[in-house]
């Protein structure tokens, strides 16, 4: 038997919250392990374009985390990794099994991307939200950190080209899953959430029309690294000049089993259409809601100014969306100030889609279980006291995975979830 | 001024709503809906009336009755307001307000009302028979068949049937009188010319015997089709064969209350074939809809559909029976049975039609005559 690795903090999930968390700790001094399940650390607002009310740059804001976190001495990151059986022995002892998937590329990788271009296989980019295309061996997207190549094997055809073409010899097909087993003092959870998935409304379409696209692929048609280098429509890469926002698509929805507000549609939905007026001047932009619950430090402001610049906001829940031959959509819903129904015809139509909890904390401990609330999300046991604090002592939540939240209040969250680790590493809180 | 009263809920409460206080006015119930158009936009604005309790505006709306729910805005609702069972208890409470004796408000919020109202009319019918009867002889006619006018000689059936046809069209026809003030009357502000509630008058012949406005909820959301489906043609089959039974009944009872027995073919028999099937078919349909709970429209059962189910059902059935027993010589087994069947027919026509579920039958064409008049005079009918 090998001997386990100790660590004083197990960060589980390498998001915003997953980085701040391990940061704060491992410049206290604390060995921190961050177990992120993705090629890449930086979680969702790696993805985002520009962040609300403040319409700074997203990127800008989180590669500076990722590398620090990723440079940190007190840091060792494990990507395209998972924990299981987690088990508690004593106060500050855990064990836990670390499980490593293989990449098929070696650490050697320089992410030069020679491989990709030989690569004949070219599947649907799950990092651009399937708006385009990849090859079976890829580097993630351009500011993956680490920024190394994978070999995706369920897709690849094992033709051996970019084994054949790779200046450092990094493709290692001989890779397999890595067992081990880690010792740790505390754990905190930051495995975030899931975006909700339309096609459990078919009466929006969204799967079956192609000029219904979900706010994420919007999203990353208004990042720099976007794949089109413009906003065009799916179906027939149309620049929309009348797009459609859909509120409340999976949120505030007994129906779809999530009956809470995700709390960032409405001021996503308002950045994105501020965003849409720039990229593109002459577009018509109007946004179905519900209630638009802008409640946050500059979120009312940041509607009004959506509103002054233009934007239409529409009192009325989408209740049917139709396609016309062309490709566009009809939106059928009632004017709630007016009180009747009405049709309005739009080129492009964006739902709103909520926050869903990533459920998998549930199955990583192996004799205890964390304790979900009413909408499985972690539950947590003393709000009020200790926000971070779970059923099981030592382990902390951190981030969405506590319900539904924006980025501020996620790294606020972090910030709590490490202060409370550190107290209970210390001896303090039991 | 129109007044808010929070308390009417518990008012529609007893007629069968559900939470429709969770309603958040998203207005998803009133998009998804088929039937709701620019002129006509429900069912949230009864959600809305329900809610603040505007009970004249609610008693003089005519959607309720527009709504065959279809049940798409139930469950496609993000807060589980049941918008669909709202419109059905609005209907009955309609049917309740259209009533000036206040005997359907009674009978659809107590069930001691509702009960002892039929054990009542079922008993007088059970006295009647003991005193007035006549002989309960053996003896068959020369076909074989039992003189069940001997045992109840159709003259005198006939003159119960008058009376009761005389009630139901004083109370049916004054309730819709009712009706009229309340959807058409209290809108002051129309004026409808005299010649349109002729030109209009189409509509309530056509949907009476159509009920065509089913059509119309065919809907794009679950390509759902109601037009020629299972429903639609055994409600029509239902509707027909009740009807055609009630004519027989009430006008030409000589002629089907007969000691002969005809060929097959006979259009006495045919029709009384074709009117106990579509009844039985209709009823063992519908109740089993209503207990396997298959769609929005029969998860939901208020006291009074059940109540009015059975009586149908037993009428129906005894109907059959003392044709069968008749016609194959069991005199006994016809008299009883003869009397069992107006003991559940009495109080089946005397409390559905006027009061209860038969009366939607012509709330639901006069309700859309009601609506085209006005649509017509203001001017703004497509």
């Amino acid at each position: 038997m090998v001997e386990s690795k100790e660590y004083d903090v197990l960060v589980i999930g390498g998001g915003i919250a997953g980085e701040e968390a391990a940061l704060n700790l491992a410049n206290i001094g604390y060995k921190v392990i961050l177990v992120e399940k993705d090629l890449s650390i930086g979680g969702k607002m790696i993805h985002l374009s520009k962040v609300f009310p403040t319409l700074d740059c997203g990127a800008c804001i989180t590669t500076p985390k990722v590398s620090e976190t990723a440079r940190h001495p007190n840091i060792e990151i494990f990507t395209f990794s998972e924990v299981q059986d987690i088990e508690k022995h004593a106060e500050n002892d855990f064990s836990a099994t670390l499980i490593e998937n293989p990449r098929y590329v070696t650490d050697d990788c320089t992410g030069c991307q020679i491989c990709e271009e030989k690569c004949p296989v070219v599947v649907e980019d799950q990092y651009q939200w399937n708006l385009v295309g990849r090859k079976a061996v890829y580097v993630p997207f351009s500011i993956a950190n680490p920024r190394i190549a994978v070999i995706d094997i369920e897709n690849c055809s094992l033709c051996g080209l970019c084994e054949k073409v790779c200046p450092a010899n990094a493709i290692d097909f001989s890779q397999v899953e890595k067992k081990s087993t880690i010792k740790i003092r505390s754990i905190i959870i930051a495995t975030g959430f899931e975006l909700f998935d339309p096609l459990l409304i078919p009466r929006y379409g969204y799967g079956k029309f192609k000029n219904v696209v979900t706010s994420m692929q919007m999203e990353r048609q208004l990042v720099p690294t976007r794949p089109f280098n413009n906003v065009l429509r799916p179906m027939d890469g149309k620049m929309p000049d009348n797009i459609a926002y859909v509120l409340c698509a999976g949120s505030r929805d007994e129906t779809v089993g999530n009956p809470i507000c995700s709390q960032v549609c409405c001021m996503y939905s308002v950045k994105q259409a501020q965003l849409l007026m720039g990229a593109l001047p002459m577009a018509d932009v109007t946004i179905y809601y519900i209630n638009i619950r802008a409640f946050g430090k500059g979120f009312c402001e940041f509607f009004q100014q959506a509103k002054g610049m233009g934007i239409e906001f529409i009192k009325g829940k989408a209740g049917l969306i139709k396609e016309k031959e062309n490709g566009n959509l009809i939106i059928l819903y009632e004017d709630i100030q007016q009180g009747n129904v009405k049709e309005a015809e739009h080129d492009l139509v964006v739902l709103s889609v909520g926050m869903l909890p990533n459920t998998d904390f549930t199955e990583i401990f192996k004799n205890s279980r964390v304790e979900q609330d009413l909408y499985n999300y972690v539950n947590k046991v003393d709000e009020l006291c200790c926000p971070a604090k779970t059923n099981i002592d030592g382990v902390f939540v951190a981030g969405t995975s506590t319900g539904p939240l924006d980025i501020p209040d996620s790294i606020l969250s972090a910030g709590a979830a490490s202060a409370e680790a550190a107290g209970y590493l210390n001896g303090g809180v039991k | 001024m129109a007044q808010i009263n929070p308390d009417f809920g518990k008012v529609l409460k007893e007629y069968g709503a559900l939470d429709f206080n969770a309603c958040y006015n998203c207005g998803n119930c009133t998009a998804v809906c088929s039937l709701s158009d620019e002129e006509n936009s429900f069912p949230r604005k009864m959600i809305r009336l329900s809610v603040l309790g505007l009970e004249d505006e609610l008693e003089s709306s005519v959607d309720p009755w527009l709504c065959y729910y279809c049940g798409e805005c139930s469950s496609t609702c993000p807060q589980e307001t049941d918008p669909g069972e709202l419109m059905m208890t609005l209907r009955r409470y309609l049917t309740s307000k259209y009533d000036w004796t206040g005997l359907a408000s009674k009978l659809y919020t107590s069930k001691v009302w509702e009960f002892g109202t039929i054990i009542l009319l079922a008993a007088v019918i059970l006295v009647l028979f003991i005193f007035f009867h006549g002989p309960m002889t053996t003896q068959l006619t020369a076909d074989g068949g039992v003189k069940l006018n001997t045992f109840a000689p159709w003259k005198q059936i006939e003159i119960g049937d008058w009376i009761m046809a005389a009630l139901l069209a004083f109370f049916l026809l004054s309730n819709i009188f009712n009706m009229y003030l309340k959807i058409v009357r209290s809108k002051k502000d129309i004026k409808i010319p005299f010649s349109l509630y002729f030109t209009e008058l189409w509509a309530l012949i056509l949907h009476f015997f159509t009920q065509k406005q089913f059509s119309k909820c065919d809907t794009e959301l679950t390509g759902k089709k109601y037009t020629l489906s299972t429903y639609w043609i055994i409600h029509l089959f239902l509707m027909t064969s009740y009807v055609i039974m009630l004519i027989m009944i009430m006008v030409f009872l000589p002629w089907f209350q007969t000691d002969n027995i005809y060929e097959w073919w006979h259009p006495q028999r045919l029709l009384g074939y074709y009117a106990t099937i579509g009844l039985t078919v209709g009823i063992v349909y519908f109740i089993i809809e209503r207990i396997k709970k298959t769609s929005e429209k029969s998860k939901h059962s208020h006291v009074t559909d059940w109540t009015f189910l059975v009586l149908l059902f037993l009428t129906t059935i005894s109907g059959i029976l003392v044709h069968f027993f008749r016609i194959y010589g069991l005199p006994y087994a016809t008299y009883y049975m003869y009397v069992f069947h107006l003991m559940a027919l009495f109080p089946m026509l005397m409390i559905e039609v006027p009061f209860s579920k038969w009366s939607h039958l012509a709330y639901r064409p006069f309700a859309i005559y009601f609506n085209n008049l006005l649509l017509a005079a203001v001017g703004s009918k497509k």
